[in-house]
């Protein structure tokens, strides 16, 4: 439960500022990325006193841009910008990555890169096969994770792809191979789960205990991949599970763009999941409720958390306060109690420009203060 | 018993063109070098039908953004809508919106078929959506039931299909994913074999192929005993094999031996062996041998060896590869 009602967090990335990408090309700020960075400076504070990277930058020195630098500055600006737009719970804008699933792969053992495969029209992704038992090189994001607790005001909220999505997304040659002759769906079935256990307990359980070692209290598990095999869903949840086993900490389980209705009621079986983030505000229109599923959790007596999505990222047009303040309080009349309520974004802001996200985020932090005035009264803060 | 070989779908783009669709969006090259790179790449593929015995020739419909885009393109009635995931795939295709009935353009369509395939000397097979599949996933704002929009789509396919005939090609295979997905019953059935009814009496003189992939294709058999076109085709990992005992006579049976969704190439005495056991329970007029659905769930090298399968178990099955 929550103190307070309805606190607002990040859920994902947001795109990576214009200087950032050009000094980590290690090329010079043009106009538009300088006056990019005036105008976020002003707003957000983000620059040290004295920091190397910044004044490299904004002197036209390039060459003098370190590549670890230019990242820390990134990050930096993640954290300024999460907090202050008002969210309890906060971290980089994920300002060190590139994408979700390449990077941890490369971080283990047992898996090999095939080429690439086409996701739609002309953008395709690195797709790898495991080919061995998968083990992990070392734990990943904890450097990262050290940075952002070094530097957060709010409280630090890390994101990790999870070990379905990660299977999901690769070809299973090692597992299933294992499996002689004709290779049905009863086998195919059989070698996924052992894939997917296998990278949980391998290779995330290690680390997100480096994680929680390293003083991380809160980590969100994505599982975008939980939607697409509807009668897979146990198979997420025993993922879910085996990565988490005999770890403490504060977990949740990010999901979007899928037909949540199929999930149930097997996802409900990953038992140390504190929080439900899902998105939400996409799938709600006039000719839709998009927070109606929510009944379900009630309907199956799960009591757990919702992080719950009341801005889309997929749409420029900036959602009224008033707007998720209604959103929230249906949601809360479908769980029966708003104290279980987190407010964020459906899902990550890096498809959207920087000016865009901020907005939405502010309109996430504003709506749940009116919805907290609704149900608490006006000294409500 | 004749048992051959062919592509079945799309096929994989090669790094080099992955490479240059890319530098293609980022404006590093021009249209006609990537026009140019996928030319030479249908090519390739259709070097690679002819070595490995599959036939007739596709040519891999390469250029192709997703099955329903060159229609949603080129007809009129369409737009093209948002990305939708490829049933239980990582992939996603653009749904098409159909705001009023649709109208063929005459020669669009064939103009976005690969070139290379009917070009080289080979027998060539053209592979387009399928009305019932076409009608499922598009968003229908036409004003038309779905019975009604699939027999019209069905009606404009044969009007491709007679098309294509001139063109010299020596068959047709429609993608029908939905038949086996969401199996229909009652007048939407009906509309199904209305509509392919429409594409029979065009096809006179030219193979035709329904084929179906991403479920077991067991619970479509009734239905798809009733589809007046040559061969049907199953994705065999999806469908349990016993189930195929009740394919229908006088109907050739397209086997999707080869999982486009995993990497390990297939081994050719259990494909072999499954093939005898369907074999022992039906008797099917033809077998063709091919990709259980798209190979472009694949890179491009992996889609290749996973193919060298298929040579192997046609000889082995005594069959013409």
């Amino acid at each position: 439960m929550t103190a307070k009602l309805f606190p607002a967090q990040e859920i994902g990335s947001i795109a990576k500022p214009r200087w950032q990408l050009l000094g980590q090309r290690g090329e010079a700020l043009d106009a538009k990325a300088r006056a990019e960075w005036t105008t976020w400076e002003d707003r957000l504070h983000f620059v040290p006193p004295g920091d190397a990277t910044a004044a490299a930058l904004l002197a036209g020195r390039p060459a003098d841009v370190t590549p670890g630098g230019i990242r820390d500055l990134g990050a930096l600006f993640g954290l300024r910008y999460f907090e202050r737009a008002g969210l309890d719970r906060v971290y980089d804008g994920e300002a060190r990555r590139i994408e979700m699933y390449e990077y941890p792969i490369r971080q283990m053992t047992g898996f090999q890169f095939l080429g690439h495969v086409r996701s739609f029209d002309s953008k395709y992704y690195l797709k790898a096969a495991a080919t061995g038992p998968v083990g992990l090189e070392r734990p990943y994001h904890v450097d990262e994770f050290a940075f952002v607790k070094a530097h957060a005001r709010g409280i630090p909220k890390l994101p990790i792809t999870g070990p379905y999505t990660l299977a999901d997304w690769s070809y299973n040659e090692h597992y299933l191979g294992r499996h002689p002759g004709w290779r049905g769906r009863s086998v195919r079935r059989s070698a996924q789960r052992e894939f997917v256990v296998d990278i949980a307990r391998t290779a995330i359980r290690p680390t997100l205990k480096a994680l929680i070692d390293a003083g991380c209290r809160v980590l969100q598990i994505d599982e975008p991949a939980a939607g697409t095999h509807p009668d897979e869903a146990d198979l997420v949840a025993e993922g879910f599970n085996a990565a988490t086993e005999g770890l403490d900490a504060e977990f949740s389980m990010h999901i979007c763009f899928s037909e949540y209705a199929s999930l149930f009621p097997a996802i409900l079986e990953a038992k140390r999941c504190r929080q439900w983030a899902w998105e939400f505000a996409n799938r709600d229109t006039p000719d839709r409720d998009g927070y109606e599923v929510l009944k379900l959790f009630r309907e199956y007596g799960d009591t757990r958390e919702i992080g719950l999505g009341v801005v889309d990222v997929h749409r420029d047009e900036i959602e009224t306060a008033r707007q998720v303040a209604d959103r929230i309080l249906r949601a809360s009349k479908y769980l029966g109690d708003p104290r279980r309520i987190w407010v964020n974004p459906d899902c990550g802001l890096r498809t959207r420009s920087l000016e865009v996200a901020y907005r939405k985020l502010e309109r996430v932090v504003e709506g749940a203060a009116i919805a907290r005035r609704t149900l608490e009264g006006p000294s409500a803060s | 018993m004749q048992v051959d070989a062919a592509l079945t779908g799309a096929y994989p783009r090669s790094e080099a063109l992955v490479a240059a669709t890319r530098d293609l969006d980022r404006g590093r090259t021009t249209p006609e070098a990537v026009a140019a790179l996928f030319a030479r790449s249908e090519g390739e593929v259709v070097d690679l039908e002819r070595r490995l015995g599959l036939a007739p020739a596709t040519g891999g419909i390469l250029r192709w953004a997703d099955l329903f885009r060159p229609i949603a393109e080129t007809w009129s009635g369409f737009t093209v809508g948002p990305l939708t995931r490829w049933f239980e795939t990582n992939t996603f295709f653009r749904q098409p919106i159909l705001h009023h009935p649709p109208e063929r353009a005459p020669g669009a369509l064939a103009a976005r078929l690969p070139a290379a395939a009917r070009t080289t000397g080979t027998r060539a097979k053209a592979i387009l959506p399928g009305p019932y599949t076409l009608a499922g996933l598009l968003e229908n704002r036409s004003g038309e039931t779905n019975e009604a929009l699939v027999h019209r789509l069905g009606r404009l396919l044969a009007a491709e299909v007679t098309e294509l005939k001139g063109l010299g090609y020596a068959g047709v295979q429609f993608q029908e994913p939905l038949l086996v997905v969401d199996v229909p019953s009652g007048p939407r059935a009906e509309s199904v074999v209305a509509a392919y009814r429409a594409i029979a009496e065009a096809a006179t003189g030219t193979a035709t192929t329904v084929w179906t992939f991403f479920a077991d294709a067991g619970p479509a058999l009734p239905v798809l005993a009733r589809i007046p076109v040559g061969t049907i085709g199953v994705d065999l990992a999806e469908t349990e094999p016993e189930e195929l005992a009740r394919f229908p006579e006088g109907k050739g049976l397209g086997l999707g031996v080869i999982d486009p969704r995993t990497s390990l190439p297939e081994d050719p005495t259990a494909v072999v062996e499954i093939v005898r056991r369907i074999l022992g329970t039906t008797s099917p007029s033809s077998v063709t041998l091919g990709p259980g659905g798209p190979l472009d769930l694949l890179p491009w090298g992996p889609a290749a060896r996973k193919l060298e399968v298929l040579p192997e178990a046609v000889a082995r099955l005594g069959g013409s590869a």
